[in-house]
């Protein structure tokens, strides 16, 4: 009797427990908005913000809330949201029809695929949109209507050890590949645990990696329209990539398997003389003040290339509920306003995405080096929903092409048949 | 308890049927609406999405019929899921097992600082597993991790292990991980399981001259077998489910190739390049299903023993 109580138990234990996992986050939505039924104005609007910093996002937001309170007599709920759970968060809030009134999120495309969002005509006043850096406004408009407004915008750049430089007898960053790969195995040649070059190509950010070094070999993800994963330029670069692991054997152990985060500590160790970065690591260098570095744009594949900045923007898109356009409006009135989208890009160590604020970050010298690249910024095609998809597979599969056995042209070949399929 | 010496009569008499079923309802109550919400709701909503077509924002777009299940069973990577979830229970399971034998046999014996040995074992049971994984992480990290330090400096592998990237220790790496926080909770049952032997069934096997290994053998495994059983099922289910220890070890791992039901199950939702809750959702049913199964195998096997004793 009592073990067929403790299987009941069980039982019920182990579908509650797979049951809860599921649907984890379904009581989770205390509904901002949940007065928006009918036509009748909101008196509040809720917006799911991700957590760029511990120190400063929910302070920022907390100011903001009280700035937009007195200015519109509308309560905006915040909920700060880590990146690690925010997919989950928002994909829940949608599956329970408990959509925020905003979303801060890196991907929008497929949202307004979906005709959740209010496109830029509908909520953003004309001198706002037109403030806004053209690269930002192409890569927020879908099917010829702007719904990604972009909140910030980061840059990457080569961040290099100038200690390990020195000792290597090293004298000026890698303008080429080939210097760049001559510079990491002098580096590596060093010994006691330094390594040439950290390369983050695991699961986290890969296309963050990836899309950096073949901007800079001319290759991209569409080209003309068309998903061009597997193109030449983008089968060199991968090529590239793994000779640097495998043949040089340059980088961290793993570099398929490796995360930002990890190839990032390296870097901030001292032990690796190389890594791609953007501002967010400059201001964890500087409050650490334990490497010596400096920051140098990408080599070019070919001598004498241009080099090219891969950028990335978020965005705060916006939801349609019954009642809210004004309130949305106005809250995208009071973001974009100089003092505020800035000072929050500044205090999260991102660059501006205005044209006015792109003066005002123009004084700082440690930017010099992103902000003359930044309206000419190449970013990932955002725009297209089917790329929502394409990055989770590519995230999730192009670290296989620098492995030992990896084939660099079966996994891009994979990667375009995936993207021409719909993802 | 103390009751008017009428009421056991006037009870006996009615059988209950005179309870208004208000009042009933009204004591059930709350009961009936945790099961409600916690078990039931979430059931519905389960299965609701399992049938269900989503797009990758998790819009509902419509029915899907069994598409998602015949998703879940055409995936390529399934059998490796499977293959996975088997060597990640059974080992976890069963060294978990052993381990606590061993440790709840000593823990039983009065020694000196018992108190204090016994303190110590709770602590990876207390702690959040999704801290004692991460804490791992930097344990076994290729690096900076102390284990690679210390297997070094005794000389014991010349250069570091990439525990938690090379693909032969990843799952090694992550099952040990798996028996540490597993260990405290089992050890303690067996501990309770121990005390509750009484000692004169140690004097007779004494008296009839039985060695420690018989006596242990015969009389002490026999006498646990109620704790064992609680012990395995219990351990069973947690492991199947466990989550965090696999997503946070395994997080720098592209695909699926160590993934158990559970982590594909979370990395088919909002991960992977399929990204889609109905699909995940389907998942989920299966994994119910399987750990049903499982247990359901499990204690009839032990019923087909009791009777052949």
């Amino acid at each position: 009797m009592a073990r067929k109580m403790t299987a009941l138990i069980a039982g019920a234990g182990a579908a509650a427990l797979v049951l809860s996992a599921c649907s984890g986050g379904s009581g989770s939505g205390t509904a901002g908005g949940g007065s928006s039924s009918g036509a009748a104005k909101v008196t509040s609007i809720k917006l799911v913000a991700a957590e760029y910093s511990k120190d400063h996002t929910a302070a920022f937001w907390k100011q903001f809330a009280d700035k937009y309170k007195a200015k519109t007599g509308i309560t905006l709920d915040v909920q700060v949201v880590s990146w690690d759970s925010i997919d989950q968060q928002s994909s829940t809030m949608i599956q329970n029809n408990n959509a925020p009134d905003l979303l801060n999120l890196n991907v929008y495309a497929s949202y307004a695929k979906d005709k959740l969002l209010y496109s830029a005509d509908e909520v953003l006043a004309p001198a706002i949109k037109a403030d806004v850096l053209d690269a930002f406004v192409k890569s927020g408009t879908y099917q010829g209507k702007m719904y990604g407004m972009p909140d910030l915008s980061s840059a990457r750049a080569l961040f290099y050890n100038k200690d390990l430089f020195t000792k290597a007898g090293i004298a000026n960053p890698p303008k080429t590949w080939d210097e760049f790969e001559a510079d990491a195995k002098k580096i590596q040649a060093l010994g006691s645990g330094n390594i040439g070059y950290a390369m983050p190509l695991g699961p986290e950010e890969s296309q963050g990696e990836f899309s950096i070094w073949t901007f800079n070999n001319g290759g991209d993800w569409k080209t003309a329209g068309k998903w061009s994963i597997n193109s030449p330029k983008n089968v060199d670069t991968l090529t590239f990539l793994k000779k640097l692991s495998v043949t040089d054997k340059v980088t961290q152990n793993n570099p398929g398997k490796t995360n930002r985060a990890q190839a990032f500590d390296l870097f901030k160790s001292g032990k690796a003389g190389m890594v791609v970065g953007f501002s967010p690591l400059a201001g964890a260098l500087d409050a650490d003040k334990k490497v010596n570095y400096a920051v140098a744009p990408m080599p070019t594949k070919e001598a004498g290339g241009t080099p090219q900045t891969f950028g990335v923007t978020d965005y705060l898109m916006s939801f349609k509920k019954p009642g809210n356009q004004a309130a949305v409006k106005a809250f995208y009135d009071l973001y974009y306003q100089k003092d505020q989208v800035n000072q929050f890009i500044k205090a999260e160590g991102f660059l501006p995405v205005t044209k006015s604020g792109l003066e005002i970050f123009a004084s700082d010298p440690k930017l010099k080096v992103y902000l003359a690249t930044l309206p000419n910024i190449h970013l990932t095609p955002t725009d297209d929903p089917t790329w929502d998809k394409v990055k989770l597979a590519v995230q999730q599969n192009i670290g296989a092409g620098v492995s030992a056995n990896g084939d660099p042209q079966a996994v891009l070949t994979a990667l375009q048949k995936a993207a021409e399929n719909g993802g | 308890m103390p009751v008017p010496a009428t009421a056991p009569r006037r009870r006996r008499r009615s059988r209950g049927g005179d309870t208004p079923i208000g009042v009933a309802l009204l004591w059930l109550g709350p009961a009936l609406l945790l099961i409600l919400g916690v078990v039931v709701f979430p059931a519905y909503e389960l299965v609701k999405a399992a049938f269900s077509r989503y797009s990758i924002t998790g819009l509902r777009l419509g029915d899907a019929g069994t598409t998602n299940f015949k998703n879940v069973l055409d995936h390529p990577d399934l059998i490796t899921v499977l293959t996975n979830t088997v060597i990640w229970v059974v080992v976890v399971v069963a060294l978990t097992v052993l381990v606590s034998l061993a440790l709840a046999q000593f823990l039983a014996k009065d020694f000196f600082g018992r108190k204090v040995v016994r303190w110590a074992i709770i602590v990876p049971w207390a702690a959040s597993l999704v801290i004692t994984a991460k804490l791992f992480t930097l344990i076994y990290d290729y690096y900076y991790g102390t284990l690679n330090m210390i297997l070094q400096t005794l000389h014991i592998t010349s250069g570091p292990i990439d525990f938690l990237g090379d693909d032969r220790w990843t799952m090694p790496s992550m099952i040990m991980v798996g028996i540490f926080v597993s260990v405290p909770f089992t050890a303690y049952v067996f501990v309770a399981g121990l005390n509750a032997i009484p000692g004169d069934v140690y004097e007779a096997a004494k008296i009839d001259g039985a060695r420690p290994w018989q006596t242990y053998w015969r009389i002490t495994l026999p006498l646990l077998r109620p704790a064992l059983v609680v012990a395995s099922v219990l351990n069973i289910i947690y492991v199947f489910n466990s989550f965090p220890i696999i997503y946070t070890l395994n997080d720098r791992n592209p695909g699926y190739l160590h993934d158990t039901t559970i982590t594909f199950m979370y990395k088919l939702a909002f991960k992977s390049a399929e990204k889609d809750v109905g699909m995940s959702a389907a998942a989920g049913i299966f994994n119910v299903i399987l750990i049903l199964i499982v247990i359901a195998i499990y204690l009839r096997t032990l019923k087909w023993q009791e009777q052949e004793d």
